[in-house]
């Protein structure tokens, strides 16, 4: 997985077009007025499905209606990569349904259809925009432990890059 | 009304185009970025008007600004941000107003006729600033792109 901060707000720019204007706003008020943007590259599409439940967020996802699925671009859980059994089941059953797919595209069936078949471990690339407030709501959830192990690996990146940026807005918030 | 602007998201049109690409390329923002450079300001302008006309308005929600605004009264600000709920605004006592909005709620502000008047200055300091010109013009402009 790939995570990269495309963009944040310029939290500083802000503060001294306050501090000119002889105004002052919490550090709560100001989680509503800074977003980032990030590209994510190589979860699965099981992660990305989670990541959309949070609603406040802009995302622009990579389609399958216009591009081909190839069997090297899944994610393997460490559970099924570290079971010899389980490996040799995930792989045939991988095989089958990209056999399927390529076939189905090769008879003429539009890739929009064919996906139908696709496994939800195919990896995916988007991009998200979200505010701070957002964001921590994110970061809050999904690295509990209760949380998948890719969505909090993904949180956790956020989490990394958010704190970077802006690391004022960040003082209080601690992953679970 | 006046409006400040404070910071937009570096690059604006590219960042809207980068989106859209996102959608129909497997490449990486890298690739597809050098890709958007090659083919130049036409391409751009295709893929904005393609996304204003159909509608698309969701690739905008990526180009966002904060800005300062004067002149705008309590219940005028109340009545637009209960009718969009996607912009923030921070009251600053009687220094005005501490603005943030992405782009596709900016369009929609500027095609009701409620919002216009918060739109218009936003847009005039967009154009002052020079900071999405081609987005402007086509958003904005005489002939804007009709959604």
């Amino acid at each position: 997985m790939r995570v990269k901060l495309l963009y944040s707000t310029d939290l500083k720019a802000i503060e001294r077009a306050l501090e000119a204007k002889g105004a002052h706003l919490d550090t709560d008020v100001l989680m509503d007025h800074v977003v980032y943007m990030f590209e994510i590259e190589d979860c699965s599409r099981v992660t990305t499905h989670q990541l959309v439940r949070h609603r406040v967020a802009s995302y622009d996802q990579e389609s399958q209606r216009f591009s081909a699925a190839t069997k090297e671009g899944v994610v393997t859980p460490p559970s099924i990569s570290a079971n010899e059994a389980a490996l040799d089941a995930y792989e045939d059953g991988l095989k089958a349904v990209y056999s399927a797919y390529e076939k189905m595209v090769a008879a003429g069936v539009p890739k929009e259809d064919a996906r139908y078949i696709l496994p939800t471990a195919i990896k995916t690339k988007l991009v998200m925009t979200v505010s701070a407030r957002s964001l921590m709501h994110i970061v809050w959830q999904r690295t509990a432990l209760q949380a998948q192990w890719e969505i909090r690996e993904l949180a956790a990146q956020l989490h990394g890059l958010a704190r970077g940026a802006t690391p004022e807005l960040w003082g209080e918030i601690v992953e679970r | 009304m006046k409006a400040s602007l404070i910071w937009s998201s570096p690059r604006p049109e590219m960042t809207i185009a980068v989106a859209m690409r996102r959608c129909y390329s497997t490449k990486t923002i890298e690739e597809i970025e050098v890709e958007l450079e090659k083919k130049g300001p036409e391409y751009w302008r295709f893929l904005l008007t393609k996304c204003l006309q159909d509608k698309s308005l969701d690739v905008l929600e990526h180009f966002t600004m904060s800005l300062l605004l004067e002149g705008m009264a309590e219940p005028e600000m109340s009545a637009v941000l209960r009718r969009f709920q996607f912009i923030r605004a921070a009251d600053l006592g009687g220094s005005g107003w501490l603005v943030s909005v992405n782009a596709r709620t900016l369009v929609e502000l500027w095609r009701d006729r409620g919002g216009r008047p918060l739109a218009e200055p936003i847009v005039a300091e967009l154009r002052r600033q020079n900071v999405s010109p081609l987005f402007n013009d086509l958003a904005f402009g005489e002939g804007a792109v009709a959604g």
